[in-house]
Formats: C-alpha cells, structure tokens, sequence
C-alpha cells in the first residue's frame, strides 16, 4: 500500500476524566480532500488541533510524509508544510491582508536580524518574492482588491478567505481547514466548495472539518465520522450519506443527518 | 530560645504576606488580571491604622485594625469603580488593564507621600511589651496576637465564602461569570465585594505590619510583591493556595536571612518568584492537584 | 503624500533639527537636558521593541539601564578602557545578562511583568550590596567623559551629538527591523501568538531575541547615561526607572518609535519646565497611565497621527 500523506494511529486526547479524542485511526492519501464530520462534540476540532500540534496527544502517534511527528510542535510542523486555518478566526486584526498573508512565508524564508538591519540586496529581494507571492495568494482565492485593508475591517466571508490565503500561501503538503464555511451564505459556500478543489488541483492535500454538508459532499474524496471521540464510520461521501449507524447518531442528537442535505 | 522566636516571626510575617496573598488570588479568581496596587491598598490600611491612632492614641488594637480595614476596602471599592470596572467595559486588552494598575499603584504611593511624607513612621505600643510565655517559652506579644488576628481574620473569610448566601455567589462568578450572571448574580456588586474584601484583607496586613516594623509611602510596593510571590508559590487563584504560599513564604523568608544572608533578604522572594513561574507556574496547589 | 513618505520627511527635519541646534549656541544646561533626553529616548526605544512591537511586558529594563552603566563606568574608570569599547561592551554585557532571563519569555502577560519586576529588584540589590564591585550605596565616582578615538569629549556639544547619534541609529535600526519579515514576525506575536505559531514562527525564539535587543539598547543608554552625569548611585536604577521608561512608552504611543521619543522628551523635560510640578511628577505620570490606558493606547504619537490623517494616503 502507498505511504499515505498522514497517518494516526490510535490517537486520543483526554482532558481529566473526558476522552475527546478515543484512539482514532486516519489515513490521508497524499492529494486527497479528506473530510472530517459528526455531530456537535465529536472532536473534529480536537482531533485536528492534534495533528496541526496545537494540542498534545495523550495517547497514539501522528506521522506525515512517513515521519513520527508526534512530539513536534505547532511551528516545527507548520515549517515541514502542515499549515491550517482556525474555526473561530484567529487573523492579525491590525496588519494588512497582504501582510497577514505574508506571514504565512515566515517560515520558508531566512532573512534575519542582522540581514533586515543592513538591508542586503538579498534580504529585499527576498521581501519583493514575499509579497508578490502572498499578493498570488491573496488573488487566488478572490481578495486581490482587499490587499491593503486591515484585516480587522474586513467583511466576515472575507475573513474567512484570509484565513486560507495566509494558510495556502507556503504551497503546504497538507492544508487543515478547520469549518471553513461557518456562517457562509449559499453562495460563497459554493465559491469556498470550488476554492477547495482548486488548493487541490494546486497540489495540496486538504482535511477538512465541516458542518456545512453541501460543501462536504461535493468537494470530499473520503471521509470520516466521528462521535463521541471514536471513528463511527469512513468512507465516500455518498456511502457515508446511507451508513445507518451515521444516521442515528446525527438523528441521535437531534442534528439532521447527511443524508437531508443535496448532493451537490 | 532563639528558634522559638524566629519560628514566631516567621508565621507572624507569613500572616501578613498571606492576607495580602488572599487579596491577589481572589482578584486574579474574578477578574484575571494580576492587581499591582494591591500593596498600596496595604500601605493605605497601614497608614490609616496610624492616623486614627494619632487623633485617638487610647484607642485598643482590634479598634486600630477594623480602621485600616474599613479605609482599605473603600479604596479597594473606589479603583474598581472609577478605573477597573471602567477599563474591563471598554474591552481593554489585557497588557494595557495591567499597565493601569501600574499607574494606580504609582498614583498612590506618591500621594501617600504627599499625604504622610517621606519618613518611616512608628507605630505606638499596641500590645504589652512584657512577653508572653507560651509552653515555657517567651515570645512577644506582637507576634502573637498578629498571628490570632491573622487567623481569626482567614477563618472568617472562610466561613463567609462557604457559608453566607453573598460568598456563595461571589464564589460562582469566580468559576463563571456568564453562568452565574445568567443564574441571577449581580456582577458589579460582586465585583465589588472582591475588592472591598481583598482591600480589608490587605489593609489588616498593612497595621499588622506596620505596629510590628515600621509604616511609610513605599512599603506596600514590596510587601505587595512578596505577597505575590506567596499567592504563586501556593498557585495563582487558590485561595487555599494564597493562605499556605503565605506562612511558607514568611518561614523561608525569616530563616533564610538569618542562616544565608540578610542583606539579600529581599532577594529571596525574588529568585524565589522567578523559579516558581519559571519551573512550578501551577504553585504547591498545581502539584498536590497532579499528584491525585 | 504618501503617509510612510511624510513619516521620514518628519523624521529627516526632526534629525537635522537636532544637529543643528548647537549652532544657535543655546546654554549648556539645555544640551545638558536634551542630552539626558537622547538617552533617556534610547532605553525607550528598547522597550518600545519588547512592550509595543512584540508585546512583552518588562518592567525590569533599569536592571540592564543600570548593569550598561555600571559596566560602562567600571571599565573604563577603574580597567582605563577607552569609551568606544566601554560603550560597545556595556551592550553586550546587559545583552549576556538577558540571556539569564531568556527563559521567562515563555510567560505571558501579567507573570512576565513581573518576572521582570522581580529581576530588576535583584540586579538592584547587587548593585547596592556589591561595594568592593559598585561601590555600594557610596556609588561610583569619576567616571571620565565620553571620548572618540582618544578625543575627549569636553564640551557639552560634543556630548550632546554624541547622545543624539546614539539615538538615531537605534532609532533608525529598529525602523528598519519594523519593516522586515523580523517585525511583521514579532508584530504577528503580538496579536496573535497562536496563528503566529500555526504560520511556523519559532515565537519563543523571537520573543527572545526581542527582550536580548531590547536589553544591549538599554545597556548602550546606560553607558552613556554614565559618562554624562559621570557619578552613578544604585538608587539611580530602582523599579522606579523602569516604570519611567514605561511611562515614556505609553504616553508616546505603543508601537510607535517616534512616541517612544516624545515620550522620554516629556518625562524628562515636563518636570524641568513646569518646575511647581516637581513634587507631583510622578501623581501625574500615574494618572495619566491610567487615562491613556482607558482611552486607547495611542499616546501622543497617536494623537498626531489622527491629527495627520486627513493629509496623508495608505500605502496600497
């Protein structure tokens, strides 16, 4: 079998007595858009802070690219091109949206202390390729004209394409989207639906965390229920649509199941 | 016997430092900043104590103490209302909330001075200056009855919080604010009474210290510090925490000057501070919690 | 015009202005001022890096102000060091000593301040217990002044330019730091130190090398601080230094480098001017650190900038 692009084995998070996350196993093929679903409280989020690094695992491992990630950190992971967006905005407020953008370059340029102070030819023409890549990042997905605004005074649905610019900027390996359509009218979700398959096209392999069920189902290879923590089901969208067991936990808590949302 | 001495004023100290501690840890419970004026709310207590003793010298000690208290906790009151409480409405960030208490502590040290001058002042006897003698042993009746006020003045702390419908609830905003609010909880007034009590709190620390050394304008920027210090070595937000951090702190710190080095007797809290945040941030509380 | 444009066209008449000003041979005591107000301005411009920039709250800077000082003074009162040296090594000493601290920059928040707070008492009590080192409570006398390649500086012109350059450089570096991927990372810290480490910034890292910056700054203030006045106690470097600096960070403006100026021409000069103030000083600083705090963080530089905004344009 192919090495896949992430693998978890046994993954489980606990907060005191609470299992948020119970031993999960994922497996993300490398060009994949790989969605995560499940009723309010399930762990999405949890599970994906684990592999971005943003939590500690308690228990299992996380490996990318055939590496043992596990005990890296948020930083050192996002260097090796795991980059993500956060379910409730977490933008630089008061920078620019190119700026905003820029940042997500940090990591794959050198231009240090002593190179910003003497203003090497090297240091400014590396922050010329900076910008004029995040200003491509930020044309990409549709906010070419917000380049100055500060990010702070931009309008919600473009808040949320920020997000994914500064994430998608680097040309990460795996992209980690987390609710990405929260509070989307119909039609961007639409437009978000077909951002997400051209980040693939682009190269990266995407997991995404999602309520919105039309976006799930039209962009999704594979993807994986969870509930109470634990992996309820894993599949193709439209198998996953019919899987009885996901429909009683949906129908369970008094979300509507999958299957009450159009495929796309 | 000399030990027994050192023993008393260790625990005497550590009342005061635990008073003030107390202070730190309820504020930090309900509103999460750390409140640098705390100490000047002990320095003001102080020298209210001694005023009043200056208008009525026959006055007895407990009378001596409420006064402080009751000073204390009104300004306690008044920077929560006229600054904090302003502050915590405007959404301010949190760096800019404490750089405010900064300013208020700055504010109040200088017109303490202003007010009181510059020069250290004496407290008249409070106590007999004959020592007691207990299980055989003579130790000085300051001491002693710093220790009961000390007391005295936790375990009703106590009984209020667990005990009276008020302490209950303030306990609850301390947990949650946006349930208790939503379970009927009035969170100004409550807001209130954390700083009024924590105001008395410090401001019985600041007679209690100021009969046994000496009161003036500065005192409460280090003794506020060491009270920090006690809060965080019994772990930021325990109030159990701040009580225990305090005695502690007042042993280390009396023995240390005498068996290390008493001119670095301030350094102690220092290094102690720094170690604790750096290697125990959770305090003596975090660790028996990670034990269990 | 352009509002960055306008911003150096301001900064370039504020320099030459500055360099000018000996010719209309004002009184000593003014260069004498203006001078404390040179060093005075690069300590907080120091600050301005770790508290404006990358958001760290120290309280502690007079610790490496006073180590500057005193390792400026020392060496080249007692080793006969010439000044260019004492300067530089005043610098990397207070920097090597942050280096002690580094640690602490894993704390956020209200535990950082006072961290910092709690090793500016300690540096103090070093000094002031240190005598056959510091010279103790007695303080150090006869330091000699500043010299450049073996010419004493003896005029208080000379002194002046000196303090003046010093500070435009460090003012003109951390403009320079602003702008690069260094800043926007340390900028990026500030507002949100999580999606900063979602970014892959090594925030740790750079909160680091801010507070070691931030100290050689103070340290070369303190160095010159030395050699101006020439006499140095331990009460000279007391928490309470460290606040003023703060304070001439907050009334100038967070964030701003030209605030951090204006801010430590107002705490030192106000005093000076308005001398019935005096005694009430420090009142007055108090309150108004809670005034600025309560109506938005901008200080002075941001009061002119709102007062600038209708003539210039964002840059795109």
């Amino acid at each position: 079998m192919p090495e896949a692009l992430l693998e978890a084995a046994g993954l489980s998070r606990r907060f005191g007595g609470l299992a948020a996350v119970d031993a999960v196993d994922l497996r993300v093929e490398r060009g994949a858009i790989h969605g995560l679903i499940g009723p309010n409280g399930a762990g999405k989020t949890t599970l994906l802070n684990l592999i971005a690094g943003a939590l500690a695992v308690t228990r299992g491992t996380v490996s990318f690219r055939g590496a043992d990630i596990t005990r890296w950190d948020a930083a050192r992971r996002a260097q090796a091109g795991i980059r993500r967006t956060f379910q409730n905005l977490k933008l630089f407020a008061e920078m620019s949206a190119l700026e905003n953008a820029s940042i997500g370059l940090h990591a794959g340029t050198h231009a240090g202390i002593f190179a910003a102070l003497a203003r090497t030819p090297a240091q400014r023409a590396e922050e010329e390729r900076i910008f004029a890549r995040a200003r491509r990042a930020l044309e990409f997905v549709g906010l070419g004209g917000d380049a100055g605004v500060a990010a702070g005074k931009l309008p919600y649905g473009h808040r949320r394409l920020l997000e994914i610019a500064r994430a998608f900027v680097a040309e990460p390996a795996l992209i980690l989207l987390d609710e990405p359509a929260a509070g989307l009218n119909q039609t961007e979700a639409a437009n978000l639906s077909r951002l997400i398959g051209r980040i693939r096209d682009a190269g990266c392999t995407v997991v995404l965390v999602e309520h919105h069920m039309d976006v799930v189902m039209s962009v999704c290879d594979q993807v994986t229920v969870l509930n109470y923590g634990r992996k309820l089901a894993e599949g193709r969208p439209a198998e996953i649509q019919r899987d009885a067991q996901v429909i009683e936990a949906y129908l369970g808590r008094g979300d509507a199941p999958p299957s009450k949302h159009a495929l796309a | 016997m000399y030990l027994a001495e050192l023993l008393a004023g260790g625990l005497a100290i550590g009342c005061v430092y635990s008073l003030v501690a107390l202070g730190f840890a309820m504020i930090m419970r309900a509103t999460s900043i750390i409140h640098f004026a705390q100490g000047e709310l002990l320095m003001l207590g102080s020298m209210s104590g001694l005023s009043t003793l200056w208008l009525l010298p026959k006055l007895p000690a407990v009378a001596v103490l409420i006064c402080g208290m009751v000073a204390s906790g009104i300004l306690a009151v008044a920077m929560e209302f006229l600054v904090y409480r302003p502050l915590r409405l405007r959404r301010v960030a949190l760096m800019n909330v404490i750089t405010a208490t900064v300013g208020m502590s700055i504010l109040c040290i200088n017109a303490a001075r202003l007010l009181w001058g510059s020069e250290p002042l004496r407290y008249p006897e409070l106590f007999s200056t004959s020592a007691y003698r207990i299980a055989g042993v003579p130790v000085s009746p300051q001491l002693v009855w710093i220790m009961a006020f000390g007391v005295v003045l936790m375990g009703l702390l106590q009984l209020f919080l667990k005990r009276t419908r008020t302490g209950l609830v303030m306990q609850a905003v301390a947990q949650d604010a946006e349930v208790a609010q939503l379970m009927g909880a009035n969170l100004t007034r409550m807001m209130l009474y954390t700083f009024a009590i924590a105001g008395m709190m410090a401001g019985a620390a600041g007679v209690m210290f100021g009969s046994l050394f000496f009161s003036f304008f500065e005192m409460g920027f280090l003794l506020g510090i060491k009270g920090f210090v006690a809060a965080t070595l019994g772990g930021l937000g325990s109030l159990a925490g701040a009580m225990l951090g305090g005695i502690l702190f007042g042993l280390i710190e009396t023995f240390s000057a005498v068996y290390v080095s008493s001119a670095y007797k301030d350094a102690i809290g220092m290094v102690l501070l720094i170690a604790i945040l750096l290697f125990l941030p959770s305090g003596l509380v975090g660790l028996w919690k990670a034990r269990g | 015009m352009e509002s960055a444009r306008l911003k150096r066209s301001l900064t370039g008449i504020v320099l030459l202005a500055l360099a000018a000003l000996p010719l209309f041979e004002p009184h000593q005591f003014v260069l004498h001022m203006l001078s404390l107000v040179a060093i005075s301005a690069t300590a907080a411009l120091g600050l301005q890096l770790l508290l404006g920039f990358s958001g760290q709250l120290s309280i502690g800077q007079a610790a490496f102000y006073g180590i500057g000082a005193y390792a400026s003074g020392l060496l080249s009162a007692k080793l006969g060091m010439p000044f260019i040296v004492a300067f530089f090594a005043a610098g990397v000493i207070a920097a090597v000593v942050s280096l002690v601290m580094v640690p602490i920059t894993r704390l956020t928040g209200a535990a950082l301040a006072v961290a910092t707070l709690g090793f500016s008492i300690l540096v103090y009590l070093v000094l002031k217990n240190e005598e056959w080192l510091t010279g103790g409570s007695f303080g150090l006398m006869g330091i000699p002044r500043a010299s450049l390649f073996g010419y004493v500086l003896a005029k208080p012109t000379y002194a002046y330019l000196l303090c003046v350059a010093v500070a435009a450089g460090v003012y003109l570096s951390l403009l320079r730091l602003q702008r690069s991927r260094f800043g926007r990372a340390i900028n990026a810290i500030r507002q949100n130190e999580d999606a900063a480490r979602a970014c892959g910034v090594k925030v740790t890292l750079l909160k680091s090398q801010c507070f070691v910056i931030a100290a050689f700054v103070a340290g070369l203030a303190g160095s010159l601080y030395a050699h101006q006045v020439r006499y140095l106690a331990p009460t000279d470097f007391t928490f309470w230094k460290s606040v003023e600096i703060l304070i001439m960070v907050v009334i100038g403006g967070m964030g701003s480098l030209f605030g951090a100026v204006l801010g430590a021409a107002v705490v030192v000069l106000v005093p000076e001017v308005l001398r019935e103030v005096g005694d009430y000083r420090m009142l007055i600083f108090g309150a108004i650190l809670m005034v600025v705090m309560l109506f938005g963080e901008g200080g002075i530089a941001g009061f002119l900038e709102q007062c600038l905004r209708p003539f210039s344009k964002p840059r795109a």
